[in-house]
Parts: C-alpha cells; structure tokens; sequence
C-alpha cells in the first residue's frame, strides 16, 4: 500500500460542505460550472438529434435535448436546473456508424458553444472504455478512427469536456485474479499516456475496477507501478469506479464496491477526491450516496421510458397507458401540452417517450435533492430517517437500508 | 300483516357458557389481579388452598372496593361499570368475575366510601347446570371510612380435567404471573407514572410447602444486560441486550392511527432462563402482542425466517388489539389495524435483526459451536491417537485405508507391484489397478464379505482387493447358495474366486494384510 499524505496542487475542487456518517454533501467547482454533491448526472447523447439537418433524428435523444435547450417544441419550459451536471460518453459516436466526414464535423466545435444546444452544466466525458473494450464488438472502424488514448483524449478535448476519463479496461465478475490484474496493467498504460497528453488544467478522474477493498488496492498498485507513487497521488482530481453496471441488481454487492472504494481511497490518501460511481442510479443512489458516493450517471431515465414505463419513485414504476398525471406535481405532468403527448396524441413516439424519460429523470434529481438535504441537516438523523423512510419500507431494500445505516451511520441502537 | 321480533337471551346458557371457558385456578388470579388493579388496589394478596370439596379461593385487596352498582356488574354478564379504556382500567367486558360462578359459593365483603356490602351467592355452578339463575344475598352495613377494600372468597371452585390446584407450585405460579397476567406488566417502560401493586399469593402447605409466599411486583423486568461474552464453552448464553422502549404509530389502510408500544431484548439462553420462564423457550420466546401491557399470542413471523425467534424477547404492545373473552386470543385478526400492527412490528425487528450487536451475537454463538467441535475434534484425535498405540500393526478401519495399505505393502517391497492409477469410491468398480504392465478393473473393501453385502457384480471385477477374507462361514454359505443367479467357488489357498453364471469368471484376491 503506498503512504499518504502528498498534497496535490490543485486543490478547492471539491469542497465538502457537510458530512453525515460516510456520506458528505459538497460543490465541484470546475471552470465556471459548479455542481453540489451527491448528484445525479443524466448520460445525454448530444450526437443525435444534435445537429441542425437531423431535426427528424435522434429520436428520444432529440427529445431531450430539446428540454436541455427549453424549446418551444416541449412547450419552453426551463429544466435546465436538471441538467447541471450532464454525462456523455465518447463512444456514443459509435452507435450510429457514422462516416470520418460527419465525426469529424460532429467533433468540430466543444458542445457548449453550439448554436443547437443551450447547455451550461457541468458536462462529464467517459472514455467509452465500457463499450470500446469491454465487450470488445464496437471499434471506431466506421469512421477510420484507429481507438486508443490518444484518439479519446482529443475527442473529449474536442467535445469541451469539464472532466475527462481516461480510456479504461472494465472487468468482468467472472475475470480471475490474473486477467484483473493484466487489465489493470493496460488501464495503467492509458492512464500513463492519458496523464502524457492532458495537463493539471484539466480536470482528470482515474477510473477504479474492482468490487472489493482487496480488488481496488491491486488494481491501484497496479497503477502505481507504471506510473509511479508520484504522480498517482498528485495527478489526479477524482476517481470514478467503474465495471459496476453487471452488479446492478445486486445491491449488496454495490455497497460493498463503494464503501470499500472509499475505504481504499482514504488508506491511499485520496479521501477528499470526489468519488463518481459509473454507469449506476435509481433505487441504489440513496444507498451509495449513504456510503459516500458524490456522483453518479445513468440512462436508466431513457431506458424505463422506452420501455414504457413512468417512474412514480426510485424504487416503483407505473406502465405508462395506465397512470394518472395529476398524482404528479412535476414540472412535466403540471404541462398540459407534455402531459397530452404522454397521454400519445403524438405523431411520433420520441414525443410521448422522450417526455416521460423527463418526468423519469425530475423524480429522479428531486430523490438526490432530497438526499443531499438530507446530509446537509446537521447529525446524523435526518440521512437515516431519510433512508428508514424511502428504501426501508421496500421489503426487498429493507436489508441494505439497514445495513448502511449500521455501517456507515451509526446503527438505530 | 308483519310483527317485529326481539330476538331472546337464554341468559342462564350465557353464564354458562362464558364461565365454562375458564378451566384453570390460575385464570382466578388473573382475573382478580385486573380487578384488583381496576380498583386502584397497591396490594393485593391471594390465598389458594385444596379442600375435599375443592378448592378455596380468597383474594384480598386495597382497592377503593366496590358500591351497589359495582357489585351488580360484578355478578352481572356484559355489565362492566369499567366502560371502556379511558380510565386505563384492563377489564372492560364484564366477563372475567364470571369465572367465579364455577363454584361451590361466592362470598364478596367490599367496602367503600363508608358502606360494607357483604353478598352470598349459594351453589351458582350447580343452579347454572340446573338451567336457574343463581341469586345473592345483599347485607348492607355503615363502616367508619377509610377502610375500603374487597375480600372474595370461592369456596369449592371447579377446576377443569387437569387443572387441579394440587398440582400448583409456587414455582409454576410465579412463572405464570409474570408470562399471563399484569404482573408481567411492561407499562411501566411506557409511562412515568405507573402505579405499582404488590402481589402475594399464599397456597396451603398441602399444596405446596416448600415456602410461606411469594411475593412480586406488577412489573416484567429483563435479565440485566450483558453485551460481551462471558468465558467458557458457551460464552455467549449470557449475552443480553435491552432494546429500549418505542412507540410506533402507523396508519391503517382506512386512515386510523394506531400505536404500538414495543420493549424487547435479545438474549443467550442462560439470560433468557433468569426470566420467569413457563415450559420451553421455544414456547414462550419470540415477539408477543400485547393488551393492556399483559402479552396474549406470539406473532413470530414477524422475525424475517433466516433468524431463530427464540433469541428474540420482545412485548408489543397496542390496545387496538381485541381480545376473546378468556384473553388468550386476539379476535380482530382480519381487520386493517392488525395488519399494520404487524407491518409495523415486522420493519421494526427487521432492524434488531441487522443491529450490529445481534450479528456480533450470533457470531459468537458460532464461534463458540466451532470451539466445541474442535474441542470434541481434539478429543477424538486424542481417542485415535490411543488406538495407534495399542494396536501392534496397521489395520484399516475403511475402505481409503486398504488403498494406503497396498501402497504401504509396496513401499516394503511385496510382490508382485499392485499399484492404484484410479480410485473412485462412490462406483461399483471403485479402482483400476497395474500390475506389471497390464490394467485391472478391481473392487477394493476392507473385508472381501463387503463386496457381497454391497451387492457389487462380479462380472467386471478382475481382482477384489482387501485387508482380509471377513467371515469365512458367511464366503461358505456364498458357495452353498450362490450370488446374483450364479455360483461361487473360493479358493483360499491360490487366492481366487470363480464365479459362473453361465460363463465362468475368474477373480483374483489379493489380500493386502498378506502382503505386510
């Protein structure tokens, strides 16, 4: 294990404003962005939809960036207090086989400075490791863009992202010791050449693999060694944990992943980085955030929409023919225009969908906004009647809630 | 042309049939404690002796006693002059004083606010089975005030089939106080200002005794707390852990309120035995409802089924909770109120069962179950280690150890070289064997007779491999009877076994204490 205690130059990024038990409550201030904690960043694809001649494409996704923009498509209303902090990924180019010219149009301007989008959050950039190695089927073949760190970082340049991720090997929970630890050794050559070709103006995460104290402290040594003690401690600006989204419906497992990533990183010295948990949301964010996750990213918004479901809350859903829009005070079900098109007086489906992953996302951000109050009220009581009351009333939740209550504020006893 | 209709009380067949559900003595003081209680009474004292013609019965209290109107509803069925709830009073239905109809003669002397009622009531059990309403005889006279109280003597009460006074124990009747009745109240966790009673229960010494009386409080109190393990083999049947007192309050579906009062502690089986405890703590441990702070059913599916219930002691309590006439049943099982009493309970012990400690204890439990069976581990190497040293060579007591004796036979040098390339024990042919350079289906037991009493085939072996032939009379009645529809030959001096069953196979023996 390396010793603690060195001092990175750029410090006031993040800055915890109250704890409770685990879990802490700050602002991440990048540029002219600031983002309070825990938070929940929507993974948005500005690439469809997001260009003047698709005004047809992009489906759902054009939906949402029309509510980004507050277009008078979605009858101009202003959500862009739930776009404050915004995920997108790289590798959301490569789902749509596009030609080298249209990427590198794609790719010519930073996102926030495009006429099309009104967009001023935080804007968070993976480096599509997940999908460009992980599974190993998507590659930039289609636009003659040969993979690899380099590539990512000038994307993610290119794109203006706030926070940039370096291009990482996820693992898999059937990887034995060996193949762990031979991905991590690849993730450290990225990391090498990603921390080559970015600067300390950049705001940089590490990304961590592994479910367990013991998996994260090698997969860390592992970075230590290509890179050095040196610069893995005074490098990096947050750590986002990764290879989780296989381990989604196992929320115990997901505890122990992020408690002991912030068990490991406070044993490193890295306690004050900000901690971003990728690729998971809904009913496990209140446990996470308990833990001491301060942000995480999801689609789960879109994905319940198209599959036609109506978030009532983080844990229940309602398919969307059968719900009743006044049990709703959300800004979108108060619209009578967006409630008419979720109700399917539309023409195309992206309209009525693409509003009910709006709505899916609203209950979605009111549950951290609640969370992050939560902590902020002075003690422990209010996080843990917080989470007594949400998740542990829910039988099949009941268990992790008290388990983080036990652990991580103190016990009901 | 209609008529209205009343539709009619057989009074007589009500007192009887409310009466008869009472069968034991120690319902009498259960009864008499709550009314007691009801009757702000600090002391109250109970006198239980056989007679020949049953049993006598005297309860004796400081209570503000009782006027004429009292001891109507006393005599009276569903008369209870304690309406309700509001003045905390614990009877209510007018049902409990009718078990003292199950006997020879009633005997009330009550005073109160300066009047002395004294009332005699003849033979009511054998009127009531005689199909006639019992009556009593009133005497009215002006005492100087001060002295309230009630005396109640049964004379000749009718215990049911089993229930003989004759086999109380001051012992019995203390664990029955403080698990059924008021004695084992745990209001006084609930509120500042709970009003103690002290209980003496006197039984003649043909009933019991071994001491004068026995004394107690109107209080359940736990086992003091104990929350690391103590020394020894079961280090942890000590451990105790008091969850303090909570009020739950919940919302029924139809938007009630109710509030569930809940006072528990987790304990080791040596502190669960400093309780009062009545038959076997699988009988008595767990979650109770309660009434009137008195504990009526267990409602154990409260507590999720991967935990035991019976380290779990806990008393909750809620007067939405109805009763059947004997207390021992709740009635409004079906309604919404109990559903949320049980929704409510179950969340709340769902947190003991992930409380820290509560896990610190079960662990220690199994960590002491480890210790145990290393030790008696410890003792059987200890007994096998004794049965190497007596024994003058190796002898195998199984299967596996014929193997390491035909490896050990080699190591020495026998001949020829029988070595073992493959041994599976679970399958009929357990080995394939070498020698010299040719393979050998083989069966190896510890005595050749095992291969017969498994009912192994012989058709595929071509060698049986054990420490020794076994019982040779049972290899004789083999020859004289036959196996599987063939017959055996065994050749004991050249080692071999012939089997024909139509054709004709020859099996070699090998025994391996010959070659040691």
């Amino acid at each position: 294990m390396a010793p603690s205690g060195s001092q990175r130059l750029d410090d006031g990024l993040f800055e915890i404003i109250s704890e409770a038990g685990d879990a802490r409550s700050g602002v991440l201030r990048i540029d002219d962005t600031e983002l309070e904690t825990p938070n929940l960043l929507p993974v948005v694809n500005f690439y469809a939809g997001g260009t003047d001649s698709s005004l047809y494409g992009g489906g759902i996704h054009r939906t949402i960036k029309e509510f980004i923009n507050g277009d008078d498509v979605v009858n101009g209303g202003d959500y862009s207090r739930y776009f404050d902090g915004v995920m997108t990924s790289v590798s959301s180019l490569t789902d749509y086989g596009i030609s080298r010219e249209r990427y590198e149009d794609y790719i010519s301007e930073p996102i926030r400075d495009r006429d099309v989008f009104d967009f001023n959050g935080t804007l968070f950039l993976d480096s599509g490791g997940f999908k460009f190695l992980g599974d190993g089927t998507l590659d930039g073949s289609d636009f003659e863009v040969e993979v690899d760190q380099e590539a990512i970082v000038e994307i993610q340049r290119k794109l203006g992202g706030d926070v940039l991720v370096n291009l990482d090997r996820p693992i898999e929970p059937d990887d034995d010791y060996l193949t762990r630890v031979e991905k991590a050794r690849l993730t450290a050559e990225n990391v090498d050449e990603f921390l080559n070709l970015t600067t300390r103006d950049d705001t940089r995460y590490l990304t961590l693999h592994g479910y367990n104290y013991s998996m994260l402290d090698t997969f860390l040594t592992e970075i230590e060694k290509v890179i050095g003690q040196d610069r893995v401690h005074r490098e990096f600006d947050g750590v986002a944990l990764g290879s989780l989204v296989p381990l989604k419906d196992n929320k115990g497992k997901l505890i122990t992943a992020v408690s002991d990533c912030r068990e490991v990183l406070s044993d490193w010295g890295f306690e004050e980085l900000p901690l971003h948990v990728l690729g998971i949301s809904s009913s496990a964010i209140p446990l996470l955030a308990a833990v001491g996750a301060d942000t995480f990213d999801s689609s789960s918004y879109i994905h319940s929409a198209i599959n036609g479901k109506y978030d009532t809350s983080l844990y229940n859903s309602e398919p969307i023919d059968e719900v009743d829009f006044t049990e709703c005070d959300c800004q979108v079900c108060s619209d009578d225009v967006l409630v008419n098109r979720m109700e399917g007086n539309v023409e195309y489906q992206k309209d009525k969908l693409g509003t009910v992953a709006m709505h899916n996302l609203i209950i979605q951000k009111e549950e951290i906004k609640r969370i992050q109050s939560a902590i902020q009220t002075p003690g422990d009581e209010a996080l843990i009647s917080y989470i007594e009351q949400s998740l542990g009333r829910e039988k099949s939740m009941q268990q992790h809630a008290h388990r983080v209550v036990n652990e991580s504020l103190g016990g009901y006893f | 042309m209609s008529t209205t209709k009343t539709p009619q009380v057989n009074e007589v067949n009500e007192f009887l049939e409310i009466a008869s559900d009472f069968e034991d003595p120690l319902e009498v003081i259960r009864e008499s404690l709550s009314n007691s209680y009801d009757a702000g009474a600090t002391e109250v004292e109970i006198t239980i002796r056989d007679r020949s013609i049953g049993s006598e019965i005297v309860i004796e209290d400081d209570g503000e006693g009782m006027d004429h109107a009292d001891l109507e509803s006393f005599f009276d069925l569903g008369n209870s002059t304690k309406r309700g709830h509001q003045n905390g009073s614990i009877g209510y239905k007018g049902h409990g004083t009718k078990i003292f109809y199950k006997s020879e003669e009633v005997l009330v002397n009550t005073t109160k606010n300066g009047t002395n009622l004294r009332a005699q009531m003849d033979q009511p059990w054998e009127k009531l089975n005689n199909r006639t309403m019992p009556e009593y005889v009133l005497n009215e006279e002006t005492v100087k005030e001060g002295n309230s109280g009630t005396h109640i003597r049964i004379t000749g009460f009718k215990s049911g089939y089993g229930f003989s006074p004759a086999s109380l124990t001051y012992n019995k009747i203390e664990h029955y106080l403080k698990w059924k009745t008021l004695a084992g109240s745990t209001g006084h966790f609930f509120t500042d200002d709970f009003r103690e009673m002290e209980i003496t229960v006197i039984l003649g010494d043909e009933i019991d005794d071994t001491r004068d009386r026995l004394v107690m409080n109107n209080k359940l109190e736990f086992p003091s707390e104990q929350r690391e393990p103590g020394e020894g083999q079961f280090s942890e049947s000590r451990m105790c852990k008091h969850y303090p007192p909570r009020e739950l309050t919940a919302e029924t579906e139809n938007g009630t309120e109710t509030t569930v009062e809940v006072v528990g502690m987790v304990g080791g089986k040596d502190a669960r035995n400093e309780l009062p405890t009545y038959g076997k703590h699988s009988a008595q441990f767990g979650v109770w409802l309660a009434k009137d702070h008195i504990k009526v059913e267990r409602v154990n599916d409260t507590i999720s089924h991967d935990n035991e219930f019976l380290h779990f002691f806990f008393i909750a309590n809620c007067q939405d909770l109805e009763l059947s006439a004997n207390r021992e049943k709740i009635r409004n099982k079906s309604s919404p109120v109990y559903q949320t009493i049980v929704e409510e309970l179950s969340h709340y012990l769902s947190k003991i069962a992930s409380d820290p400690w509560f896990k610190d204890y079960l662990s220690h439990r199994r960590k002491a179950k480890l210790t145990r069976r290393a030790e008696s581990q410890q003792s059987s190497i200890e007994k096998r280690e004794q049965r190497i040293h007596e024994r003058d060579r190796f002898t195998p007591s199984n299967d596996a150890e014929v193997v390491l004796g035909l490896e050990r036979s080699n190591r020495f040098g026998a001949e020829p070289e029988i070595t073992i390339e493959d041994y599976d024990p679970n399958a009929e042919v357990n080995a394939l064997v070498r020698q010299d350079t040719n393979l050998y289906a083989s069966s190896i037991h510890r005595r050749l007779t095992d291969h017969f009493k498994a009912d192994k085939p012989l058709e595929s072996v071509d060698k049986i491999i054990c420490w020794s032939y076994g019982d040779r009379d049972e290899l004789s009645e083999l020859e004289r009877s036959g196996y599987h529809s063939g017959e055996v030959t065994i050749d004991l001096e050249k080692n071999r076994l012939i089997y024909n069953n139509g054709r004709r196979h020859n099996i070699h023996i090998v025994t391996v204490q010959d070659r040691l």
